[in-house]
């Protein structure tokens, strides 16, 4: 079970009241996402989409990897490990 | 007796304050960064508030003092697996201990428990006739809801691009009530759709006296949408989007627009039109409101009264502008901000 690190951007203080670091825990990318959403059920409309997937335009780093280059997000993640939300930024 | 307007923006929403509605005051922004779609004061004095980001979706907030926010666990949202999205809220209202909230994509969603829990209205949003619902340059989205005050089975909501529905039996079905309103756009096998209502407002004396400005025109129902009329003597233009009631006068206020790949004042004027005879003839009554270059569109939602006497009307404009009148139009003053393009103007006295 990692212990992972995650970092909010600054817009969604309204859902968390301000918080910008919170920890999450899981054996994989998906159950760190799950223990996220069940810490601060709040988060769940602005990150995911009705099918559960990542909102269109926001980016997720895993370990600085961006999730959407992964094969899914069932891979392991260990103590340590950090997950990183922003929002994509395209035009001017 | 205090005035406060709740103005949503693109950017964040503002307070905009008066004790006497000549000098006002602007606090905010709250929401910093988000869009503010819609708010309501709800019947335990809370305000709600709808807010929405291109990129991290929309969520509803209430507040016991306007100051502190708190997101709501939970809010309306439609099931997984399709590809029906909730993108924004574009109306609240509360209606005998229920809320309501209008969104797009196109559907209603109500909440018996103040807003802790959401329930989809399906035979609206599931409606025969959606696989032709079609989006018009706003979205799709159900931004009007009316209610009847001596029947409580009955109320009506307006969905851009489709039309306005009515239901008499609690929201169990739903009916396409759009007689005597042109089509913009025809579908062969759902008759009574494909017409695209703008905005809605209603005789509060008169639940079945409706007025409608239309894509098409302002048109108005005295029987419950059975059945539309045009209503527009003395305008110069018949396109707009917002439209809304006095209470104590009965004066209709609206906002022509050049229609319609245009959507802005005629030849830069900023104009509100009045009608103090039920729809019957439009004037303008725009005294004070800029006269040459203001090309500030005035949105649905953006317009609002505050129902003393005599009313005061509110409303702000795509290039941040808000103007404000205390006497039912014979003079408006400029409230000296200049805010991010203004989606939404609610108006509540105290």
């Amino acid at each position: 079970m990692g212990a992972v690190a995650v970092t909010l951007p600054s817009l969604l203080d309204p859902a968390t009241g301000g918080v910008r670091e919170m920890a999450a825990s899981g054996e994989t990318l998906r159950e760190v996402f799950a223990d996220l959403i069940e810490r601060e059920p709040r988060l769940k409309p602005h990150l995911f989409n009705e099918a559960g997937e990542l909102r269109r335009h926001v980016l997720c780093f895993h370990n600085g990897t961006n999730t959407r280059w992964l094969d899914g997000w069932d891979g392991p993640v260990a103590d340590g490990d950090t997950v990183l939300f922003m929002q994509a930024v395209s035009g001017g | 007796m205090s005035v406060r307007l709740m103005v949503g923006t693109g950017k964040g929403g503002f307070w905009v304050t008066s004790d006497d509605r000549r000098s006002w005051k602007v606090t905010g922004p709250f929401f910093k960064g988000w869009k503010v779609t819609a708010g309501l004061r709800l019947a335990d004095g809370r305000f709600m508030a709808a807010v929405a980001s291109d990129i991290y979706g929309p969520a509803i907030h209430v507040s016991v003092d306007g100051e502190e926010w708190e997101q709501l666990p939970s809010g309306p949202a439609y099931a997984g697996g399709g590809d029906r999205r909730l993108r924004e809220i574009w109306t609240l209202r509360e209606n005998r201990g229920v809320i309501y909230a209008g969104v797009q994509d196109a559907g209603l969603f109500t909440s018996s428990d103040g807003g802790a829990s959401w329930a989809p209205v399906t035979a609206l949003n599931e409606h025969a006739s959606r696989e032709a619902w079609m989006p018009g340059a706003g979205g799709l989205c159900c931004h009007a809801l009316l209610f009847d005050r001596n029947n409580r089975e009955r109320m009506w909501c307006g969905i851009s691009a489709v039309g306005v529905f009515r239901t008499d039996d609690g929201g169990a079905t739903w009916t396409p009530k759009n007689h005597g309103v042109p089509a913009a756009l025809e579908d062969k096998r759902h008759k009574g759709i494909g017409t695209c209502v703008h905005g809605l407002a209603q005789d509060p004396d008169d639940p079945d006296r409706i007025f409608r400005q239309d894509h098409l025109g302002m048109f108005r129902s005295s029987d419950g949408a059975e059945n539309w009329e045009r209503n527009e003597e003395g305008l110069e233009v018949a396109f707009g989007f917002a439209i809304v009631i006095d209470r104590a006068s009965g004066n209709l206020f609206a906002v022509p627009l050049e229609a319609d790949q245009y959507r802005v004042p005629l030849g830069g004027a900023l104009q509100i039109y009045r009608s103090t005879d039920a729809g019957d003839s439009w004037h303008s009554a725009s005294a004070g409101l800029p006269a040459a270059d203001a090309y500030g569109t005035v949105l649905r939602g953006a317009m609002a009264v505050d129902n003393l006497e005599p009313g005061g009307v509110y409303f702000g404009t795509t290039s941040g502008t808000l103007h404000a009148t205390a006497d039912l139009g014979e003079n408006w003053t400029n409230i000296p901000a200049i805010l991010p393009r203004i989606l939404h103007v609610s108006a509540w006295v105290g």
